[in-house]
């Protein structure tokens, strides 16, 4: 197999090296930027595929899920060879930020509620990934946030 | 009376456009308003005149109540038609139209206020010889400890807001030691979402269905019920899925005593024009309780309107400028089975969580017996500021089975790209043996975490990889080279996604 140019963003998917693929497509309409076809899978179901692009996003639709991938870049790398590498947490929808539970200095553990975001009248919350210190939070309640915005800066414990 | 010449309607999405068409059928001129994220949205462009309401968030334009009004009598509206959400149940809207000399399309504003109260309504009920699911009265931080109100109400019970809707400021409480946070939390969610932190208990019925009655009713006191409505696949107390004859109802007795019922309750509210009484039946001992009445259009209106083959914002519009209903109780006859998805912006895979973005492809479904009503048109940016409903998906059928191949057909064939989508979520949901038995109640979605499961790696997604390696090698690689360093600021964005930042 050679060597894979795009990493898949979503949905979210642990290891998608673990099926090859053994079957065929066709694309059956192609303009500048879009493709349109089918696929015939190994298990004998032909289904049909839209791809588009989006800047320097891949939009893939495939009986019925959709995929985005993006090329591999110095960031996305980082954040794949482990959490320590980046102590941001960002925010994961757009909208507004209802409530601030913590600030700088606090101690959090796993699980532990950070920011609540209001998001198409749903109300999101942005829980810590691991236990660690507050060292700064970015937001406050009001602040209108935007995908992939800082809202916390988290550091490991301090070793005592 | 005569009918309306110019009617406003005051909402947006998919209900606008819904409104409008039928209100240009009916040879009446249309007015759309739209806040400034909504200019390019498709009832924009539908409606014959459209103005601006200045303004972002909800609170700024569809729910300003003031500039609504005075657009519509600047333009010479007779009458305002509210959709659903919004003001569609805001009895001071009613009321305002009214002191301007505009007729609210909808009920009455005393009748609103009653609905719109819990413990008021459920007393309306009561009263009216419809059965209610037992309840304590209202508790409030302060009150004394609520140990005489579980003596009441047997665990598990659920602790809700009487001022409440939407699932807000409701608990779900099964150990008498709980109760007290419950209580406490529910009332502070209650208070800053509703400005009321009256909160009760209610008995708490696990294997519940949630059904409910379409009525209509005009000035004259006249009131026919339109049939049911299941609606018991819900997440976040949400409904995704309804269909309609509801499987849950197997004789037409339980039918008949719930449909009178809803008419029961839609007289002592003194209702008029379309209306809709929500019941938990259970399942297990096929007894059913009111839950609330709803004075609006309902979002799953089509589905009645597949089965019954009438329209049911023409009958809303007619009651509204003084008709009476030409229809008898015999003449609902319900033809064949129809089902509703709605599609939701929101990752199915992370919890439902919205999701935004520019709508890069949206090619909606045909087919026999399939209808959209779609408030987005490809290109179109989905915003945070309202919520996460594209569009709903109605499939009807000679009876149920059809229907659902009919919908798992058109789901199957609806690409949308830009957005993610509960679409293949709703295709699990269709085809799990337990919807299709017509066996489920509301704990349908969280029963069965496999219908919200990542994808496993399979052929399908060794597929998508393929094509996209392919796509990027003839669409992209050429230049994504030279734009990596800019790419970034567009990229980050993507890390939000991470499981673990976002659990």
């Amino acid at each position: 197999m050679t060597t894979r140019r795009l990493q898949q963003v979503q949905p979210p998917q642990a290891d998608s090296e673990a099926v090859v693929f053994d079957g065929s497509f066709d694309v059956v309409v192609s303009s500048p930027g879009r493709w349109e076809g089918k696929v015939s899978l190994a298990d004998g179901r032909t289904v049909s595929f839209l791809a588009q692009r989006a800047g320097q996003e891949v939009h893939l639709w495939i009986a019925g899920e959709s995929y985005v991938f993006i090329p591999p870049t110095p960031v996305a790398r980082s954040q794949r060879a482990g959490q320590a590498a980046s102590d941001d947490i960002v925010c994961p929808v757009p909208g507004v930020v209802i409530a601030v539970h913590v600030a700088a200095d606090d101690v959090v553990e796993a699980g532990q509620d950070l920011v609540i975001i209001e998001s198409m009248k749903t109300e999101q919350i942005v829980k810590s990934p691991r236990q660690g210190t507050v060292q700064r939070v970015s937001v406050q309640e009001g602040d209108r946030v935007d995908r992939g915005m800082r809202l916390v800066v988290l550091v490991p414990l301090s070793e005592e | 009376m005569a009918m309306f010449s110019k009617i406003l309607v005051a909402n947006r999405g998919e209900i606008a456009v819904r409104v409008l068409q039928t209100l240009q059928a009916m040879g009446i001129a249309t007015v759309a308003v739209y806040s400034d994220p909504d200019a390019n949205a498709p009832h924009v462009a539908l409606a014959d005149e459209a103005y601006s309401l200045v303004g972002s968030t909800a609170e700024e334009t569809y729910l300003d109540r003031g500039k609504i009004i005075e657009l519509a009598l600047q333009c010479g509206a007779e009458a305002v038609h509210p959709g659903y959400g919004f003001l569609a149940e805001n009895p001071a809207f009613s009321s305002d139209c009214a002191a301007a000399g505009l007729v609210f399309i909808g009920p009455s504003p005393e009748t609103i206020e009653l609905l719109g109260d819990k413990i008021r309504s459920k007393e309306a009920a009561v009263g009216a010889g419809v059965p209610v699911v037992p309840s304590s009265a209202t508790w409030l931080p302060g009150d004394s400890p609520p140990d005489a109100l579980v003596a009441q109400i047997d665990l598990p019970l659920l602790v809700k807001a009487a001022a409440g809707g939407g699932g807000r400021g409701m608990r779900i409480v099964e150990r008498a030691e709980d109760l007290a946070q419950a209580l406490e939390s529910a009332s502070r969610e209650a208070s800053s979402a509703f400005g009321d932190g009256r909160v009760f208990l209610e008995r708490y019925i696990p294997a519940a269905r949630h059904v409910e009655f379409q009525v209509l009713a005009d000035s004259s006191g006249k009131t026919l019920h339109l049939l049911e409505r299941e609606c018991s696949v819900q997440r976040r107390y949400q409904k995704v899925v309804e269909e309609t004859p509801s499987p849950a109802l197997k004789n037409d007795e339980l039918r008949h005593s719930m449909a009178a019922s809803a008419v029961a309750m839609a007289q002592s509210a003194g209702y008029t024009n379309v209306g809709t009484v929500e019941f938990l039946v259970d399942a297990q001992t096929s007894e059913y309780y009111f839950l609330e009445m709803n004075a609006r259009i309902q979002v799953e209106h089509p589905i009645t309107e597949e089965t019954l083959k009438l329209d049911m914002v023409e009958w809303q519009t007619r009651i509204a400028a003084g008709e009476l209903i030409t229809l008898s109780q015999d003449d609902i006859q319900s033809t064949g089975h129809a089902l509703e998805c709605r599609i939701y912006a929101e990752d199915p895979y992370s919890n439902f969580a919205p999701s935004v973005g520019r709508l890069l492809s949206w090619r909606p479904p045909s087919g026999m017996g399939i209808r959209l009503d779609s408030g987005v048109a490809e290109g179109q940016e989905i915003t945070a500021y309202y919520d996460s409903m594209l569009a709903k998906l109605v499939a009807w059928g000679p009876d149920r089975q059809s229907a659902i191949g009919r919908m798992l057909r058109a789901l199957e064939t609806f690409p949308v790209l830009g957005v993610t989508t509960n679409i293949p979520f709703l295709l699990r949901a269709l085809a799990h043996p337990e919807f299709v038995s017509g066996d489920y109640d509301t704990g349908f979605i969280a029963k069965h975490p496999d219908l919200t499961a990542t994808p496993d790696s399979g052929q399908l997604q060794a597929a998508a990889v393929e094509i996209a390696e392919g796509f990027w090698q003839a669409n992209g690689s050429n230049t994504a080279r030279r734009e990596t360093g800019a790419a970034q600021d567009t990229l980050g964005p993507w890390q939000g996604l991470s499981k673990s930042v976002f659990p």
